[in-house]
């Protein structure tokens, strides 16, 4: 009884040790903010964010930072780090903006670029390789493949986000891998470098089937020096998940997935039409948005409140939800409710250890929460056909009627796909649909670019561009494909090559943050040699070699000899004279034997 | 043990062979003459009977799916049930709309979609959460103008980036010009129903064209950016297309069997490993029987096989667009339209399953596909013949004519008459070759051998490019005049084609009236060069499109044994005359008209379609016939008429 009270009173000392050292120079927090998205789409995003004083990250001193990561950064010198695992495809015109304004989103596949403290370019991109080496072991990802064709320096499109002291000395490398299916392998080292692991708070809904479900979803990892105006600098790790759910698939329990035609008096059936009857329905489409709840969506309750999130004072809540105030929404007995001012937000504290969940049913509001516009639409496809060459057609649509939007484009583009960047024409679409073709030159203000070396560098370009108020401006540019040799194709099933997605920086945004947009990436078909004749010969010749060795060795071996012979042959080595000798002197015993009887 | 034998000392046999040998050698009219024409017409006969054999079991294979992938009919369709109950909505709401349209704009057109059935599908589509767009498109063509809308749906793969993606396609106007209702209608449940599914890989796109001739190629151009200024832009896109299958149902009552539509334009067939899910999925997953080149009664006999065979081989000739499926052909995406046929048990829903498990095919596609022949002749749903086996037929027909091309070429530099002779003591001295002896022969042939005669190339030259190049007149004139003066152009050809072949030979007769008259090795260049670029053509041609080139190279293969006749002028006038009406049944336009006459479809109908097909489809059989048939022929009839000069 004594030892248990003293050891719950050592413990209790140590929290509050803990928390009071904590407060002061590392802090944790977490938010999940769910909005319901037109189309019975949910978007949920959680984001993890923890500080650790510079100081202690220098001593390898790790609390929340986790020690993985942070030893991989100290030992490849990186000073800031963005990694991005995406799969899908936002949907612009549906969905509105993109979450974070793009800056948490990465192209499809995995996108990574970290800024490196090194002397000159050749050390940097030493560092680069080993920290892409040692993230691709941590993370479960083909980071390794991100060589020199892959790797960009890109110039304008990225600027860090940090307090950096000596932005000089610091190289910005950029790497992507659009054609990595991102899985569950991928969050399972995501989520153990949170400080609560998945095992309490809003990272315990993490379900592999659910979020791989998702119609669109985006893993990220910031991490970034922030310094206060009196040199005190803390190194920041932030972590994001967003996610857009279909409700419909998502509520489709995991026993039965499958979606079968729903029995005839479940149809929702239009029934003002003269023809309705038993056998004939004129499907009605729900005006109402779909009723979901968090056990539903998302296959399981929030458990708790992980206890290290932070209690500096500052009001985060860990559970936020978007829609209009007069929505009924019905949450776990425990915990509590706060309606924010603007008329739809309001947030939940769940209580610390019960499990919560949140359910709206299905309902019409008056006020629907305001759609906001995206300030720019971007769309990128491959054009022409055929194996020689082939054609760029980027879309940028202005919705706005007043503003024009400026903004940078960077491609970086694989060696075999080479633009002629001469062929760059601008064609500007207004309200009225009709196209006038006009010089690039008059909407383009600067260019960077550094072109190709076969099997060395890709291609990189930075455009800055403008689009004028209500228009659309399409953007074309011709490439030649190159020829690869056979043995540069990968082994896998040959479907095309991926070309990364654009980056799309806008500019001109009022706020600090910066507005980024990623075009869907591109399957680039190339000549592709018949690889199943070599592999047929292969195995044709192997055959042939095989038997020939296979009868020739044996010829050469084997020696055929009569049963006789045999025995004399055997008679000639070391151990048929031993044996020999033991079968005479046996011999010799048995005869005497069958004298004796 | 023989070898050695004949290694050793030489036995007999070979004696003979080498005396044969040396024969040959010794008798050059044989050589050069002769043998030339017995080795085309064994070409030619070997070549028809090797075709006529491909039927048998030993010379064609069954079909299989090669590539793995695919996996036909593993899948449980689940579309049935209230699905049926929607199709039955949407099929009413179109219906009812179609007719009160047609009420208030009278009955002319049938068949055409109307403004307000268009938008319905397009709000359909739009309920149903895909992404819709138009396409507006207008093409003219032979003085005629064909207009539409296109109306397609995106529904995006939901984990998908948009890098590949299958088309659907319900044409309201089927390949036959019928309402294809039943098939829009179809389309639209299964977009609705392929909504909810989330295993989609690839993005699925749901084509609604006004016809099957225009919409497709007027969207299929505009996909790739490659479309003339008349067709607008796609607003909306997604990847690379690895597959397209075209629903069509334009009647009312159950249906028996799938009729399978493959020909494509200029003769491209899709990969075979398409027809071959069709077929397997058609035939063993739904038990409904897949038929093909309109063969409704398939008992599997050697007739049964050959006529289908000759069927695909009539269409892959003429090379144009059999359905909505052909304009994707050319862009390398693999096609094929479904047509349900006959009075039977299935509905539309066993349709919809058999599309249903089609695209869950297609979705497991890792590469494009590829695996399968592109190039083969089908002669029962599941039987074919691949181009290894078939190609010597068609390569026999046109080697025939480089045969002889080359031995005329050789003659005109070795056989005494190619000496710039008059024709009268050349004719007696080869008849004076062949009767003496072979010492005789010996000596002329290597005094020929000594002074090899000057080839005077330029006039052959000249006449056979000038000719080849007047073959860009005719191709000309039938694409771009308008469309009710093609019956009276074509008789005018036949007029010209009487007239221009004895003009040209009068005119050679007599030298031009510049130059000296032309001699008989110059005849022979002519035709030597002419029927060399035919065989070049006909033999690059049957690797591209094998029909077209067996089709050509028949109605050519008189052109390889005529020439200039000689002998007393009574015969020669007779012959030359008759030789020139029958070489005139086999000129281009007569062979158009007897066709059209044989099969009852006008002339007018049969140029407007091909004019289209060039224009819009960018068919190129007009180019073989005017460029490549039609000169060969004239040469043959100027060969022929100058005997009569």
């Amino acid at each position: 009884m004594t030892t248990f009270g003293f050891l719950s009173l050592l413990l209790a000392l140590a929290v509050t040790l803990w928390s009071s050292y904590a407060s002061a120079s590392s802090d944790y927090h977490e938010q999940l903010f769910l909005q319901p998205l037109p189309q019975s789409s949910l978007l949920a995003s959680f984001n993890f964010r923890s500080n650790t004083s510079q100081q202690a990250f220098d001593n390898q001193h790790f609390r929340y930072f986790p020690r993985a990561l942070g030893q991989i950064l100290q030992h490849a010198h990186t000073k800031e780090l963005h990694l991005r695992f995406t799969t899908g495809r936002w949907d612009a015109e549906s969905w509105g903006p993109r979450p974070w304004g793009g800056s948490k989103e990465g192209g499809t596949g995995v996108e990574l670029w970290a800024w490196i403290d090194a002397p000159d370019d050749d050390e940097a991109f030493g560092k680069w390789i080993a920290l892409t080496q040692s993230l691709s072991g941590l993370f479960c990802a083909s980071l390794n493949f991100v060589d020199s064709t892959r790797t960009t320096r890109p110039v304008v499109s990225f600027e860090p986000t940090g307090d950096h002291q000596d932005v000089d000395g610091l190289h910005l490398l950029h790497g992507t891998l659009p054609g990595e299916v991102v899985c569950t392998e991928n969050l399972t080292p995501f989520l153990k470098l949170l400080p609560c692991k998945g095992k309490a708070g809003i990272s315990t809904l993490f379900d592999g089937h659910k979020l791989f479900d998702a119609a669109w979803q985006s893993m990220s990892v910031d991490m970034r020096p922030i310094c206060t105006s009196d040199g005190d600098c803390v190194v920041q790790i932030e972590q994001t998940i967003d996610m857009v759910l279909d409700v419909e698939r998502s509520k489709r329990p995991r026993s039965n997935p499958i979606p079968r035609p729903l029995s005839n008096e479940l149809l929702a059936c239009d029934t003002s039409k003269p023809y309705n009857s038993e056998d004939t329905c004129f499907p009605l489409e729900k005006g109402a948005d779909a009723a979901w709840s968090i056990s539903e969506v998302f296959g399981r309750t929030l458990t708790g409140v992980c206890p290290l999130t932070g209690s500096d004072g500052t009001q985060e809540h860990s559970v936020c939800l978007r829609v209009p105030h007069e929505k009924q929404v019905f949450i776990t007995e425990g915990s509590t409710e706060i309606k924010k001012e603007d008329g739809f937000t309001r947030c939940f504290d769940p209580a610390p250890v019960q499990p919560f969940d949140l359910s709206i049913p299905e309902q019409t509001v008056d006020i629907p929460v305001p759609r906001e516009e995206p300030i720019l639409y971007a769309e990128r496809t491959i054009v022409g056909h055929g194996q020689e060459r082939g054609g760029m057609r980027i879309i940028f649509g202005n919705p706005s009627n007043t503003t024009a939007v400026d903004f940078i484009l960077f491609e970086s583009l694989p060696w075999f796909l080479r633009p002629y960047i001469h062929t760059l024409q601008a064609t500007i679409t207004g309200r009225d649909g009709i196209p006038t073709e006009i010089a690039a030159s008059d909407l383009v203000t600067s260019t960077f670019y550094r072109p190709a070396i076969d099997r060395e560098r890709g291609t990189q370009l930075e455009i800055a561009l403008s689009v004028p108020a209500a228009s659309t401006v399409t953007l074309t540019y011709d490439f030649e494909k190159a020829i690869l040799r056979y043995t540069e194709y990968p082994p896998d099933a040959n479907r095309g090559f991926n070309v990364a997605p654009a980056v799309i920086r806008i500019l001109n945004v009022e706020n600090s943050a910066p507005v980024y947009i990623r075009s869907t990436s591109l399957l680039l078909p190339l000549p592709t040699p018949d690889f199943s004749m070599p592999y047929n010969v292969i195995i044709l010749t192997s055959t042939v070699i095989a038997l020939a060795f296979g009868t020739v060795f044996n010829i050469l071996v084997r020696r055929v000899v009569s049963v006789d012979e045999a025995a004399a042959l055997g008679a000639q080595s070391l151990k048929g004279r031993l044996l020999g000798k033991l079968v005479a002197i046996r011999d010799r015993f048995r005869s005497k034997e069958t004298k004796v009887e | 043990m023989a070898l050695k034998y004949t290694w050793g000392q030489r036995d007999p046999d070979s004696f003979q062979m080498t005396a044969a040998i040396r024969n040959l050698r010794e008798n050059p009219r044989f050589l050069f003459t002769r043998l030339p024409n017995i080795l085309s017409f064994l070409c030619i006969v070997i070549g028809v009977a090797w075709l006529l054999l491909l039927p048998l079991d030993d010379n064609s294979r069954r079909t299989y799916i090669s590539e793995n992938a695919l996996l036909p009919g593993q899948v449980h369709a689940y579309f049935t049930g209230s699905e049926q109950n929607i199709f039955r909505g949407y099929k009413q709401e179109l219906q009812t709309l179609l007719n009160e349209d047609r009420e208030t704009e009278d009955q002319e057109a049938e068949v055409e979609v109307t403004p307000a059935a268009s938008n319905k599908v397009h709000s359909i589509l739009q309920a149903a959460g895909l992404k819709v767009a138009t396409q507006k498109y207008e093409y003219t063509s032979a003085g005629i103008t064909h207009q539409g809308e296109n109306i397609y749906g995106i529904i995006h793969a939901p984990r998908g980036d948009a890098t590949e993606a299958i088309v659907l396609v319900a044409a309201w106007k089927t390949a036959d010009d019928e309402l294809n209702l039943k098939g829009v209608t179809l389309a639209l449940t299964l977009a609705r129903y392929f909504k909810r599914w989330s295993l989609w890989s690839k993005d699925i796109i749901f084509l609604f064209t006004p016809d099957s001739k225009t919409g497709t190629q007027a969207w299929i151009d505009a996909y790739h950016d490659l479309h003339p200024e008349s067709v607008q832009p796609l607003p909306l896109k997604s990847g690379a297309l690895q597959g397209a299958v075209v629903i069509e149902y334009p009647f009312e009552h159950h249906f028996q069997k799938l009729h399978i539509v493959y020909d494509g334009v200029n003769g491209q067939l899709p990969n075979l490993d398409l027809f071959n899910t069709a077929v397997a999925i058609a035939g063993g997953q739904m038990g409904i029987g897949a038929n093909l080149q309109e063969m409704w009664e398939h008992n599997d006999s050697y007739e049964a096989r050959l006529q289908t065979m000759m069927r695909g081989m009539t269409k892959q000739g003429l090379g144009y667009a059999t359905g909505a499926h052909s304009s994707f052909m050319p862009y390398h995406i693999d096609a094929i339209t479904l047509q349900p046929k006959g009075e039977g048990w299935e509905d539309e829903m066993a349709l919809g399953r058999t599309i249903e498990s089609m695209c869950r095919s297609l979705n497991n596609l890792l590469e494009h596909l590829h695996q399968s022949f592109f190039f083969y002749l089908l002669m029962h749903s599941n039987r074919f013949v691949s181009i290894g086996t078939y190609l010597p037929s068609a390569m026999l027909i046109a080697g025939n004519f480089t045969i002889m091309a080359i031995a005329l070429w050789m003659r005109t530099g070795y056989y005494p008459e190619s000496k710039p002779d008059t024709p009268a003591g050349e004719k007696s001295k080869s008849e004076k070759s062949s009767k003496t002896g072979a010492q005789k022969i010996e000596k002329a042939v290597k005094v020929n051998e000594t002074a090899l005669p000057e080839r005077l190339m330029a006039l052959p030259l000249t006449l056979v490019t000038g000719l080849h190049l007047l073959g860009l007149v005719p191709l000309w004139t039938f694409n771009n005049i308008f469309h009710q003066y093609f019956t009276t152009a074509t008789y005018i050809f036949v007029v010209v084609d009487i007239v221009l072949p004895l003009f040209l030979a009068a005119l050679l007769s007599n030298g031009l009236g510049v130059s000296k008259p032309i001699i008989p090795q110059q005849y022979l260049l002519i035709k030597s060069f002419a029927l060399l670029l035919l065989g070049l053509s006909l033999s690059t041609l049957a690797t591209l499109n094998f029909s077209l080139s067996f089709m050509i190279g028949l109605l050519c293969a008189p052109l390889s044994f005529i020439g200039r006749l000689q002998g007393p002028a009574a015969l020669r006038y007779g012959i030359s005359t008759l030789g020139l009406v029958l070489l005139n049944l086999l000129s281009p336009p007569i062979v158009l008209l007897g066709v059209c006459w044989y099969t009852g479809v006008s002339v007018e109908t049969v140029l407007t379609q091909a004019a289209f097909g060039w224009d819009v489809w960018g068919m190129w059989t007009q180019v073989v016939v005017w460029c490549v048939w039609w000169p060969a022929w004239l040469i043959g009839c100027v060969q022929l008429g100058s005997s009569i000069f």
